[in-house]
């Protein structure tokens, strides 16, 4: 109530208890005032005796394991009926009574996000076994999984709507011959006609065995979710043709943690952290590994962890946060090496010093940067440092670095990073407070967003290194490989060849182009303007490379890059051109703007219709998960065999009326062993063909039981379990969906290495004693047959440690090798601190500084946060997804900005993009404008996962009955115009319209038949990753995705979702940042690649490494 | 027994007024019959004289405040379910084990939930229903000079009051009457507490005078 009414209150109620019942009767009977829920029933069914509990007793309830296979659960609609107590179970003798279901429960796990959280599949054996189709009635956790715990997210119990989405591509699809790509016109194919035309195709690039066949076939790869099968996939074929997602990811990040450790990524102990610091809202909110990591976050805060969270934006995990802290996008490095100058620079309240030295004097590269003298000199000459000690002594190297961020004041870094000064030193406090234990996740937000992204990262392992929180101890910060699994590829010995494949010859420009050699992975999203940069391939080819100048076959396989990367016209542009991409198939469970303009869409599994290994780093262990497809492995278990042991999961799916969906695994199988080569001349046949009986493809008993033969804790457990079965790894892995190998894996760098007799072992590798010399550092080298070098690991205190994965064994303050390829200046984390070596250290600064706004209506967006219900593209066929996501798009403007500007709440406004490094527009996108206090001022907010589009409501497949719909759930219709240089797209009609034509949809019925319900447009979004250019950074390669922007109140014909966009400008935007930011291979070089820091993908010879340019 | 007849009439209407306007949001025909009763309106006082009934339509004030203070109290913030109160992990007993729901089933009442739109039997709104269910029975009862039935329904009504009303409600009103934002509701919580104690007290006197005297009932 409010304060006045509290006022004129009774005295109370006691007191003032008032005569009800005394006076005349109230001119009002109970009867009209009534709600009247209740029914008198004189009829009580009698009660059968039943198993069931009406509700269980905890909410994490689940099956025990042994019931998996046969589990009855009362129908949902038993709470509404007054439970079994009233009605007894159905039966004959009790036709009225709660329903009961048999179900199998087949464990799995989620394929939305990355976090792969376990999953069951309670497939429905009463229906079927009563006649009816065998089906997923609900997703539900897997309590076995030792990182999700039985839990999920939205996404995760969404699988179901997915797998009965009722515009589900129910079989392979063939561009009509003789239309063009985009035209729409599609007819109806076979799996095997399809692997015949695309086998065909790759054998004949092949065949031609040259250097060229070897870069022409491209897989690519969306979101992986699983452990290094599709990298044997290039692989096996001798081609260098593996291009990932990670450049518009997190390639930033890794570049940063790969400069610090030679690991791919950080992996924290949220659990058993005191402070949790985010830079940005993954992980708690919506990103890596958020399910797993949210719940052990929430664990560490009921422990009294505090929780920061550095974003512009406030996301829901900055809402909930102990301390929100706002910093201009881009400039974090600024406040990381804040808090480093602070902590070299002052001393705890007892007077000591606030640096580990004994972490830091142990595991950091310092004594090689102090040996360094030249280096040293080259800081003096750059102002990092005024002069050069005069020793080499640990102490000196702590003094050194203690002047050289004291640059890095409070003063300096309001200023920079636009923070007030309160919140700054706030957070300091509380970094200090935590000691070591101060858990952190880098990754997306500021290391992806910007151009020099990848030192946010750099940076801000910096602090963390010196309060001893990057030691991989309890609360603290370790690293990835420590904490995964993958042996997804490593099913070799089941194959007719029973080894890996051998490494790859070639090397190809497409994938890693010679301007980006540091790049951390493959520069994939610049793919279509290479292949269309005729001049770029010209000059290369001049040096003396071999750049191919098409693609005889693209593979993406669950990617969408035309939709997902910048520059989406481009991409278009590019697979429509049938001389660069001569042929394209899409493995994609969904219908998808890339498909649109493909020569096969192939429709694959999703969660619970696929197999594959999956492991993430979510927290100190090395667990697993096992993909099963559900309804193979019910119908496996109810005694049905298929035809072709080899496709399996094809034909189950076939007959449990999924459609003519199948799995990776499979496909990749046959078609390499009976289409792209079906002689074995290529020598490819043989990575393929079953070890057992060589005349058929490898099974997916046979391959995971090779593949989990890897893992000795499995493989023992596995035996035991199953001592009959010729393939106990598989049937436990089937039968239980999740595998934890190892627990509390904390600090491994300090595992010793053994001595036994004369042989040193280190990681499971045996060396002699006279193949091994220490280094001047304590590093110990191993020399192998061919006279190479190798850090097999460290002397520290006089004990032989493991160390971490660098060439030092050490944590790489000084990163030499960096230094060496062409980077001296950024060798060490720093950061520019003047406007003027701003625009010198222009490779750190961002594309959208503050130093780029200039007039009043310039912003910079933000564009990387996801929404915690979408998943990049994968979730535009859930129905449930898709409803809770409406609307939940706009931009976000701060109050006064807006206010400013003359902008209200709902307003569509123009958000005009360009570049800062060429100063040319890229174009508009028109988008719905809500004023928030939730976006700092200057910056605005819209993330780029929203705004999807379909050019069709529907295809007409001759001789099929029915229309096939596209994307009716979550796309509205639009229509596009492109002429080479200019794109727009503009909105037609919203998604009901579409869907109410259809709603009585011929697919899944029973599950969609609520399809009349949805009341949403679908227009969530729009575009603007279309209207956004290329921006690889020049080190790490990667996209830097926020954007510099002006912003008006949009015109009268504008409409919200229409873009604009001038593609021909943003080629230019991209070539810019190649020519003018980076530092190419040149005739000084003989490598391609530091050879320590991974390919990822496909293992390359010497051979391809080796380059000669002149 | 024939002042209770008089008597009857009114903790019908009172308990059919409170039960409803704690389980379901309120429309235009609930809000008028109580309107068109002076004694009942004068148990709202604040709501009988608040200005914004003049100011806006029913229908208004139905959208942008009722319906937001009721959906606060009874769906988002309180949690009006007597075994989120009476168990002690809190939680809602929703299936045939919850104890209401055997009284139900026992006196063969059987809740509509899908009309009632709760998630369990042990409602507040359902559990006040309940009592109206209960003094329509006396009533009939009461018309056939059953006095052996009237006994017996009085004693149910007293035990229903004092083993789950009076356990969990009290807590649950003087927090609804704390959160709500608006009169109708701040006035409601306040007659629903003050009614089931007085209620309570008119039971027992009523026992006493007309039924065997037990000692236990005094207590």
């Amino acid at each position: 109530m409010t304060k006045s009414m509290n006022n004129n209150e009774q005295p109370t109620f006691v007191e003032s208890r008032r005569s009800f019942l005394k006076g005349t009767a109230y001119s009002v009977a109970g009867v009209t005032l009534a709600a009247g829920v209740f029914k008198t029933v004189a009829d009580t069914p009698a009660t059968a005796n039943s198993k069931f509990t009406p509700t269980p007793k905890t909410l994490s309830f689940y099956p025990p394991l042994e019931e998996w296979d046969s589990f009855t659960e009362l129908d949902g609609k038993d709470w509404k009926r007054g439970g079994t107590g009233r009605n007894g179970v159905q039966s004959e003798d009790n036709p009225d009574g709660i329903k009961a279901t048999e179900y199998m429960l087949v464990p799995t796990a989620c394929s939305n996000c990355e976090a792969s959280c376990g999953l069951t599949a309670w497939v429905d054996l009463s229906t079927y076994k009563a006649g009816g189709q065998l089906a997923v009635r609900k997703y539900m956790g897997n309590p076995l999984h030792a990182g999700s715990r039985g839990r999920n997210c939205a996404k995760g119990y969404a699988a179901q709507s997915q797998m009965y989405d009722p515009d589900r591509i129910p079989f392979p699809l063939m561009r009509a011959p003789g239309s063009k790509r985009g035209e729409g016109k599609w007819v109806r194919t076979t799996w095997d006609e399809a692997m015949a035309k695309i086998g065909k195709k790759m054998h004949d690039t092949l065949k031609k065995g040259d250097e060229i066949s070897r870069k022409s076939i491209m897989y690519h790869v969306g979101r992986p979710n699983e452990n290094g099968f599709g990298h044997r996939v290039p692989h096996s074929l001798g081609c260098d043709g593996y291009d990932s997602h990670t450049n518009i990811c997190s390639a930033g990040a890794r570049q940063g943690t790969i400069q610090w450790t030679n690991d791919d990524r950080n992996s924290p102990d949220w659990s058993n952290a005191k402070l949790i610091f985010l830079q940005s809202s993954h992980a708690a909110d919506a990103g890596h590994y958020f399910q797993q990591a949210a719940g052990r976050i929430a664990e560490a805060r009921k422990k009294g962890a505090k929780l920061v969270v550095m974003d512009p934006r406030l996301s829901n995990s900055a809402g909930m946060a102990d301390l929100w802290v706002p910093c201009w996008p881009g400039t974090e490095t600024a406040l990381y090496l804040y808090l480093a100058n602070r902590i070299l620079n002052e001393k705890d309240v007892s007077g000591n010093s606030l640096v580990n030295h004994e972490f830091v004097k142990n595991w950091v590269n310092w004594d090689r940067l102090m040996k360094d003298r030249e280096y040293l000199a080259y800081l003096v000459e750059k102002k990092y440092i005024k002069s050069v000690p005069a020793g080499e002594t640990y102490e000196e190297f702590i003094t050194m670095i203690a002047e050289m961020y004291s640059p890095y004041t409070l003063d300096f870094v309001a200023k920079e990073c636009r923070i007030e000064k309160r919140i700054v030193e706030k957070l300091y406090d509380m970094f200090i407070d935590a000691g070591a234990r101060v858990a952190t996740y880098i990754w997306r937000a500021g290391p992806i967003g910007h151009k020099g992204g990848w030192m946010i990262a750099r940076s801000a392992f910096l602090p963390f290194v010196l309060r001893g929180a990057m030691a991989g101890d309890k609360g603290g910060v370790g690293l990835h490989h420590w904490h995964v699994i993958s042996v997804n590829g490593k099913g070799d010995k089941a194959t007719q060849a029973g080894e890996r494949p051998p490494k790859v010859d070639v090397w190809n420009e497409i994938a890693w182009p010679p301007e980006y050699p540091l790049s951390s992975y493959e520069m994939s999203h610049i793919m279509p303007h290479l292949l269309l940069d005729d001049e770029w391939r010209k000059k290369w080819n001049s040096k003396g490379l071999n750049v191919p100048d098409k693609l005889a076959v693209w593979i993406p396989r669950m990617y969408n890059p035309v939709w997902i990367n910048p520059d989406g016209f481009r991409w278009i542009e590019a697979l429509k051109r049938e001389d660069k991409i001569e042929m394209s198939f899409n493995l994609s469970p969904t219908w998808s703007e890339t498909n649109w303009y493909c020569d096969f869409i192939l429709p694959v599994g999703l969660a619970g219709e696929r197999h594959d290994q999956h492991s993430e780093a979510t927290e100190p262990k090395r667990w697993l998960s096992f993909r099963n497809p559900a309804l193979r492995v019910a119908l496996e278990k109810m005694g049905w065999k298929p035809k072709d042991p080899t496709r399996a999961t094809l034909e189950a799916h076939i007959k449990a009326g999924l459609g003519e969906v199948w799995e990776e695994v499979e496909f990749w199988a046959n078609i390499m062993t009976h289409y792209v080569d079906p002689d074995g001349s290529l020598g490819v046949r043989k990575y393929w063909a079953s070890k057992e009986d060589p005349t058929r493809a490898v099974t997916i008993p046979e391959w995971y039981q090779a593949a989990f033969d890897k893992l000795p804790n499995l493989k023992k457990a596995a035996k035991e379990a199953y001592p009959d079965s010729k393939y106990p790894n598989y049937e436990m892995m089937r039968d239980r969906g999740t595998w934890l190998e190892e627990d509390n894996i904390f600090k491994p760098q300090e595992r010793p290495i053994k001595k036994v007799g004369d042989t040193y072992i280190s990681h499971g590798h045996e060396y002699h004693e006279r193949d091994i010399e220490k280094d001047e550092f304590g590093v110990l080298l191993a020399t192998d047959h061919n006279g190479k070098k190798k850090a097999i690991g460290v002397e520290i205190d006089g004990e032989l440690m493991q160390g971490f994965h660098t060439l030092t064994k050490k944590l790489d303050f000084y990163c030499e090798w960096f230094k060496e390829w062409k980077w001296p200046e950024y060798a060490i984390p720093i950061y520019p601190t003047t406007k003027e070596d701003r625009v010198k250290m222009t490779h750190v600064v961002s594309q959208v500084h503050h130093d780029f706004m200039v007039n009043d209506n310039d912003f910079a967006l933000n564009t990387v946060f996801r929404l915690p219900y979408n998943i990049h593209t994968r979730s535009v066929n859930s129905k449930h997804l898709m409803e809770i996501s409406q609307n939940h798009n706009p931009v976000w403007i701060y109050t006064d900005d807006a206010k400013r500007l003359g902008i209200k709440r709902g307003d569509a406004i123009k958000v005009t993009i360009s570049d800062t490094v060429s100063g040319l527009e890229s174009g508009y996108f028109i988008a719905m404008a809500i004023p928030t206090e939730g976006t700092m001022p200057g910056v605005l907010a819209c993330s780029h996962h929203a705004g999807r589009w379909k050019l069709k409501n529907a295809v007409e497949i001759p001789g099929f009955a029915h229309k096939l719909g596209i994307m009716g759930l979550g796309a509205p219709l639009y229509e596009m115009t492109m002429d080479g240089k200019v794109g727009t797209l503009k909105p037609t009609e919203g998604l009901n319209e579409g869907m109410q034509a259809r709603r009585d949809t011929w697919q899944f019925k029973e599950y969609n038949k609520d399809l009349d319900n949805i009341w949403w447009d679908g227009l969530s979004g729009s575009w603007q990753n279309a209207v956004a250019a290329s921006h690889p950074d020049p080190i790490a390669g990667n996209h830097a995705w926020h954007q510099k922007v002006s912003v008006e109140l949009a015109d009268k014909g504008d409409q919200i979702g229409d873009i604009y966009v001038n593609y021909d400008n943003n080629m230019k935007v991209y070539q810019a940042w190649r020519d003018k930011l980076t530092r190419p291979l040149d005739s000084t070089d003989t490598l391609r690649r530091p050879k320590h820091i991974k390919r990822p993908a496909v293992p390359l010879s010497d051979k391809a490494y080796a380059v000669k340019l002149t | 027994m024939e002042q209770m007849k008089q008597e009857i009439e009114n903790r019908i209407a009172i308990y059919a007024l409170i039960s409803r306007l704690m389980l379901v949001e309120v429309d235009e025909a609930f809000l008028s019959n109580i309107e068109k009763d002076e004694t009942l309106l004068s148990f709202l006082p604040h709501y009988r004289d608040w200005d914004k009934r003049k100011e806006f339509s029913t229908a208004e004030l139905i959208e942008q405040y009722y319906n937001v203070d009721f959906t606060n109290l009874f769906l988002m913030h309180l949690v009006p379910y007597e075994s989120f109160y009476t168990r002690d992990d809190q939680m809602i007993e929703s299936g045939g084990d919850n104890p209401v729901v055997e009284l139900y089933n026992s006196l063969d009442f059987r809740v509509e939930l899908d009309t009632a739109r709760v998630v369990s039997a042990d409602h507040i709104g359902v559990e006040l229903e309940f009592m109206y269910m209960l003094c329509t029975a006396l009533q009939k009862a009461l018309v056939a000079d059953d006095k052996e039935g009237v006994c017996e329904l009085l004693e149910v009504q007293r035990a229903f009051l004092k083993e789950h009303l009076l356990e969990w409600t009290p807590l649950f009103l003087i927090n609804a009457k704390k959160e709500s934002r608006t009169p109708l509701y701040h006035d409601g919580a306040e007659l629903t507490l003050e009614f089931i104690l007085s209620d309570f007290e008119y039971i027992n006197e009523k026992l006493t005078e007309h039924c065997i005297v037990d000692e236990a009932l005094a207590q």
